[in-house]
Parts: structure tokens; sequence; C-alpha cells
């Protein structure tokens, strides 16, 4: 076995020896025995990892419900005592859904759940049949006013038409992260958002006891956030969401995911969106024809 | 029998205080009545400032003397405070004099654990008050009395009677009432103590002095029976406070409003019950000098009753950051009329279920309080077909787990029949869409109708009617949107296609 030896000069402290001469410091051993590290850093505190793998955040993260999404985030499963930042193209690609698991499992426990500014009005029978407890759910707006919706007939606007900054909001949601007496927490937020917002509700959610999510505009994709995990959403079919992991304590993701919700469309119907024809012939079933039975799906 | 005094030196100081707002603490501050000093603060104290000079010479010798006047009445209802606070140890609770309460804890010792713990606890029951207390306690009411006001040796626990006398032969004479006024011809006989006057004729000194003066003495020796009047709580509570300045910003109404809080958390503990909702009357400076002063009331219920002043005070806060008052405020009266009879709230480390659900509570009266009633809100099911009119918002506060049980069995049918057929967002007003080739648009581009239609027809007997055949249609980016098509003739230009909601 060869020594590697590692040859520095000495400093001047040590005065008495000429300035030049090379002096033996530390051995290093040779790549051989370096094949074994000598210890893994997840052995010596649990927040450390090496670049090439996944972290590990500090409490047990949330599992999501959905196999292919936990085995690319850190922890398995959404982070808890930290924030998870998805962003939207526009409300109504299948987020709810995706969060439904997590939110329904926060709930186990007679714990709440609060939903701050949600972009239009839920449907409490669609929420009861994702599996949420409606008895549990509150829901808290600002004092500002809010529109949704696409370009309809007049061209009236909709997207994420929002009021200037909902301090109202982040000061709602500061507090409900604090109090930690709540499961889990859903907020809607603006693209734009005072520098620091973020900062303080990464440090606010130390203190809640599970998942929090922010949802926000897809165009906030280019603004730096402190969100430990940020997911980009986009509609990839129908009852198909396709997920792309901005950010996450672990290597960039390679190629996003395709992830499939629960069904909202009948096997039929999906064969017919993915054949790419509009077959319901909506002008046979005109308002002049007579009835046909109410669930009727041709 | 077992007598515990706590005497007060600086209440009327502090009363006072309490009406001067967040002002610094340093300013040497005296009381005057009748042009005479009655009461110096520490400060005033090392100008020289005595009791019984002149408000002239006073204000001569110090010039940032701040003067105000003496009221018996602020001082009593702080010495009300006090007395409703030790009200929550014992029934037994007096007024001796203007600053003096005393107790009577004899049955009281076994609950609270020893007079030791008796007295701590009572001191941190007294502590949010912000007055300077010192107490002693005794065998009989009077020495008890005699013991808290001697300020050198008075202090501390007499386990009987004996030891009190024998505490008591050495105090001075001046502690007596009458003692004080007679302390000039007592001191010229050379009787300084109580000792002494025991030892003179109590015929002479009856007629030389007063019969009084004896009375007082053989009450704190035991010699003479001593009833008491018994001081009994209100069952409303009002109490007023008249600000020194007027007061001009948010915060300086809070400090104010902070000590009368105060006194609300200790009459309701002496009355074993908890807060349920309290009204805060502001008076304002009138504008003109014949119109009437306005005035503001804030009604603050409570969802959860509580005794916490912290909690109350913050409630209160949010509530005042709302509105914005009409002139600057001169007076702040707290009314209470309503209680709930609960037990103390709990001091436990570890959250519970109980601790974790009231927390809670706690969160949603102070977003509502801050937001508003209307923006904190629970989603009820309503079981009608008319997706608008399916849910409904009900304020968070009222409807604690209230959905009726038809709500739910309702909910369950829908579990199993329209699994996922509603979309999650649903927009309050339906948008109308433009129509190609009896197709609808969306951003420009046409839906591909998937599914449906399905028909609801409800509303015919409430003025409402709604015919309408709903498709699930994908949008141009694959998302899945809800459209209706109205069933009722239109005009021929008019839109009949509708975006209802996006599935989520």
């Amino acid at each position: 076995m060869i020594q590697k030896t590692v040859w520095a000069y000495s400093s001047l402290v040590n005065a008495s020896l000429p300035l030049f001469q090379p002096r033996l410091l530390v051995s290093v051993p040779s790549a051989a025995t370096l094949a074994t590290p000598v210890t893994a850093p997840l052995a010596i505190h649990p927040s450390l990892w090496r670049a090439h793998q996944l972290g590990r955040t500090g409490a047990d993260a949330r599992t999501t419900g959905f196999d292919a999404l936990d085995a690319v985030l850190p922890g398995r499963g959404w982070p808890v005592q930290g924030l998870s930042e998805l962003l939207l193209p526009h409300p109504g690609v299948g987020e709810l859904r995706l969060l439904a698991p997590a939110l329904a499992a926060a709930q186990v426990g007679g714990r709440g759940l609060m939903w701050f500014e949600p972009p239009a009005a839920p449907c409490a029978w669609a929420l009861s049949a994702l599996g949420i407890d409606m008895r549990q759910l509150v829901v808290v707006r600002a004092r500002q006013a809010l529109a949704m919706g696409g370009k309809g007939q007049n061209g009236q606007k909709g997207r994420f038409e929002r009021a200037p900054p909902a301090a109202d909001i982040l000061w709602a949601l500061e507090h409900a992260l604090k109090s930690g007496h709540l499961g889990a927490v859903v907020a809607w937020l603006p693209a734009r958002l005072p520098a620091d917002a973020l900062r303080r509700l990464q440090l606010a959610a130390q203190a809640h006891g599970g998942p929090a999510f922010l949802l926000r505009p897809a165009v906030a994709r280019h603004t730096p956030s402190a969100a430990p995990l940020r997911l980009v959403l986009s509609s990839a079919g129908p009852d198909l969401l396709g997920v792309a992991v901005l950010k996450r304590r672990g290597p960039p993701l390679a190629a996003p995911l395709t992830l499939e919700l629960p069904q909202v469309l009948s096997p039929t119907a999906l064969a017919r969106a993915l054949a790419g024809r509009a077959s319901v012939d909506a002008a046979a079933v005109s308002p002049s024809s007579t009835p046909s039975s109410t669930d009727s799906r041709s | 029998m077992w007598w515990l005094a706590l005497h007060l030196p600086q209440l009327s100081l502090e009363a006072f205080a309490a009406t001067l707002g967040d002002s610094s603490h340093d300013r040497p501050v005296a009381l005057v009545a009748d042009h005479r000093i009655t009461a110096v603060n520490a400060a005033a104290a090392q100008c020289g400032i005595q009791p019984g000079i002149k408000r002239a010479t006073a204000l001569a010798l110090s010039g940032e003397l701040l003067l105000g006047q003496a009221a018996a009445e602020r001082d009593a209802a702080a010495l009300q405070a006090v007395a409703h606070a030790a009200l929550a140890f014992t029934p037994a609770v007096t007024l001796h004099d203007t600053q003096t309460v005393l107790l009577e804890v004899h049955a009281s010792l076994r609950l609270f654990g020893g007079l030791a713990a008796l007295r701590r606890r009572l001191k941190e029951t007294l502590a949010p008050l912000g007055h300077a207390v010192h107490s002693a306690a005794a065998p009989t009411a009077l020495g008890a009395a005699l013991l808290a006001r001697w300020p050198d040796g008075g202090r501390g626990v007499t386990a009987d009677l004996p030891t009190l006398r024998a505490r008591l032969d050495s105090a001075p004479v001046w502690l007596l009432g009458p003692g004080k006024a007679h302390w000039d011809a007592l001191q010229g006989m050379g009787l300084h103590t109580l000792a002494d006057l025991r030892q003179m004729p109590r015929a002479g000194v009856a007629r030389r002095f007063s019969e009084e003066l004896l009375d007082e003495l053989d009450r704190a020796y035991g010699q003479r029976p001593d009833p008491r009047l018994w001081v009994e709580l209100p069952a409303a509570f009002e109490t007023r406070l008249e600000l020194f300045a007027r007061a001009d910003t948010t915060e300086q109404v809070l400090f104010g409003a902070a000590v009368l809080l105060a006194r609300l958390v200790a009459w309701a503990g002496a009355r074993q019950s908890r807060v349920a909702a309290f009204t805060l009357h502001m008076q304002h400076e009138p504008r003109h000098r014949e119109s009437t002063a306005p005035s503001t009331t804030l009604r603050i219920e409570l969802a959860e009753p509580a005794l916490d002043p912290a909690h109350l005070q913050t409630l209160l806060r949010e509530r005042l950051a709302r509105i914005t008052l009409a002139a600057p405020t001169l007076e702040l009266r707290l009314h209470c009329h309503q209680l709930v009879h609960a037990g103390p709230p709990n001091g436990e480390l570890f959250p519970s279920r109980g601790s974790e659900a009231e927390g809670l509570v706690r969160l949603l009266e102070r977003l509502r309080a801050r937001l508003g009633d209307e923006q904190v809100h629970r989603l009820q099911a309503v079981a009608d077909h008319r997706p608008e009119r399916a849910s409904r918002a009900v304020p968070a506060l009222t409807a604690v787990g209230a959905t009726t049980e038809v709500g739910r069995a309702a909910m369950k049918l829908v579990d199993s029949a329209l699994p996922l057929h509603r979309p999650v967002w649903l927009l309050p007003e339906p948008l109308p869409l433009s129509e190609r080739d009896t197709l609808p648009l969306l951003d420009g581009r046409p839906l591909q109708l998937l599914s449906g239609p399905e028909r609801i027809e409800a509303g015919w007997w409430d003025g409402t009617p709604a015919a309408r055949d709903y498709f699930i249609a994908q949008a141009e980016d694959s998302s899945l949107v809800w459209v209706w098509r109205s069933r009722l003739p239109v005009a021929a230009g008019e839109v009949n296609w509708f975006l209802q909601g996006r599935f989520g």
C-alpha cells in the first residue's frame, strides 16, 4: 500500500525551519480504502444528505396518496412543518383531487382544516365526495373581492384577478400556522407577494403540526420562494395531472410525472376525449326535443 | 379566625397612573386636594415634595411635576377591584378604610393548602391589577390591619393572640386612626407605642382623646368583638375610567381598557364564571361647546367564554383596529352582563383534545374579530339540485359541528350515486359563453363536450326555475369544465351556454 502523502508548506509560526521545506502534515488513505465511506451523512444527522440523494424531512412526511409522487418526494410525502407550494396555470387542473387524500388524512382525530381565499365557491357535495369532512373545514376570506373564470362572451376578465396584495390573508395564515391547532392549511396566494412574506410563513409553519399548501399562479415559478417543496401542476389530459418538481430537497427531477386522478369521466366519455372528437351531438339534444331520463349518459 | 390584611399604600397614585396612558414612570407625580398635596410618588419625594405642602410650593420645587386631582371614587373603584380579586379566595372580604382590604381566611386554608400557598396565589391574582400590596396575617382583624400598615415590623404571619399582643405592644401609636389625629398630643405626653397607651388609665384616655381610640385598641388586642359587613358582589359589572389626557390613538385607549379588563376578570373570577360578552363605551370630546359628546359602543361577544385578560385584550385590539373613532376619547366605561358559570380555564402543560378545540375556537374568534363575521365561515351542503344553491356558507362559530341529520344522510346518498361528477369549483355567477357551430367557446376555443347531458330541472317552487342540460367538457388545455345550456326558450341573439364550474 502506497501511502499518499500530502505535502504542505509550514506556516510562519514555526520560524525555526527554513521557509520552503515541505512538511508532512496529514496522510490520507488511498482510493481503495475510500470505497467504503467511514460514516454515512444520514447516520450523523437526519437533516444531512448527499447531493445525489433525496433529502429527509425533519418530521414524518404525510403520504400523498399517489405512489408515483411519493417516490419522488423527500421523505416520501408532503413535508410537515414546512410549506409546499403548488403552481397552477388556473384553478381547476385537478389540484384538489391531488390534495384530497392528504387533507382527508389530516382531518383524522378531529383536527380542523382551514382554507384561505379559495378562488371560487367550493361545492360542498364535491368535497365530501372526495373524503373531506365539511364540519371540520373552515373557509377564511379577506375583505377584498376576487374574480375567477375564463374569457367569456363579452371578453369579461377572469383568471386570478385579485386586488392588491392580500395582507389580511397573510396575517391570518401566519396566525393559523403559529397556533398549531390545525390539521392542514391550504391557501391561495397571488403571484406577487411582499419579499419576506414566504420566509415568515415558512418560519411560522415550524409550529404547525401538518402540511401547509400554498397555491399560486404558475407565473410565480420565476420568482424565488422559501418553500422547501415547489411543484408545477398542469393538465396532461382528461383526468390526468402533470406534475413537474421545481424545487425539492434533493436532485432535480429529470422528467415530469403524470398522475392518474380519481375519475370524473365515465369510460365512454374518456374514450371520446382520447379519440379527440366531440361525439356528444349537442344539436340533437336541443331544448325543443322531448326530455330523456335524468341520468342518461350517451 | 384568621385574618389577612392587604394594605395598598400607593392606591391613589396607582389609580391615577392608570388614567395617564403609557407615559413614562420617571416623572414626579402628585395628587392635589384643596390646593394641598395629598400623595406623592418616589420621584416627587426626591424633589422634596411632601404630602401636606401647598400646591404652589410643590410646583416651585419641581418644574416637571404632573399634578392630578385626588378623586375618592376612582380610588374606591380600584379598591373594589382588589376586593373582587380577593373574593375568589374567600367569601368573607371587607374593606377596612380607603386603603385596606381584610380577608377572613380560616375556612379557605385547607382548600388552598396553607396560608403561605394562599398568600402566594393571592399575590399572583393581584399582579395584573398593578398595585403594591403589603400583607399581614393575624388572629384579629384590626390587629392584621395595623400590622399591614406598619412598614417596619408588621409583615408576615402572627400565629396566635399572645404573639399578636406582644407585637402590637411595640407598634407606634400613629397606626391607630384616631392616634394619627392626636399624634402631637400623644407625643407631648411621651406615649410612643401602643403598650404605653394601654398602661394609661382607660377613663382618662377616653375623656382626653376619644372613645374610638380605646375601642380600636381593644378590638386590635382581641378584647372586644369586631363584627364586620362583608363585601357583596354586584350582579352586573360596571366600571368607568376617566382618562387624564384625551386619547388620540388606539394604543392609549387600549391601555385604559386593559385596566378595566383586569377588573372585569377579577369580578368574573370572584363569581366563579367566565366572561361571555362585554361592552366598551367610549365617550369622545364634543366638537362644539353646545353639542352632546359623541360616543362609540363596541360590543364583543365570545364564542367560547374565557377568563384570560390577554385574550380579551387581543379581541378588543382587533375590533378597535377596524373602526375609526369620531373624536379623541375622554372616558371609558365597561359593562358586562353576560356570564357563563364554568370552571377556571385549563392550565395543563400538554395539549389535550379539549384544549386543542379551545385553541381552535380562540383562533377563529381572533380571525373573526379582525376580518369580520362573514369572512370566516363553514360550508354546509343543502339538498338542492341547483348547483349554485347546493352549498351554503354559515358563519364558523355558530355552526360548530352542526350539520343536521338530514344533511348528513343526503350526503351519504350522493356519495354512492354520483361519485365525483360535481366540480369542486363553482363560479359565483355562471359565465356566459359564446357559441359557434352549436359548441360553446371558452377563451375563444371550442370546448369538446365529453359527457352529458345531465338534466337538472328544479326551483319552480320558489320563483327561480332552472331547467338546464349539464355537460362535462374539455377545454383547450385538457382541463375539465362544467357547462350548461338552458332548456327554457331564449330569444334569437341571446346566450344559451354558461360555464358553471371547473373540476379541480
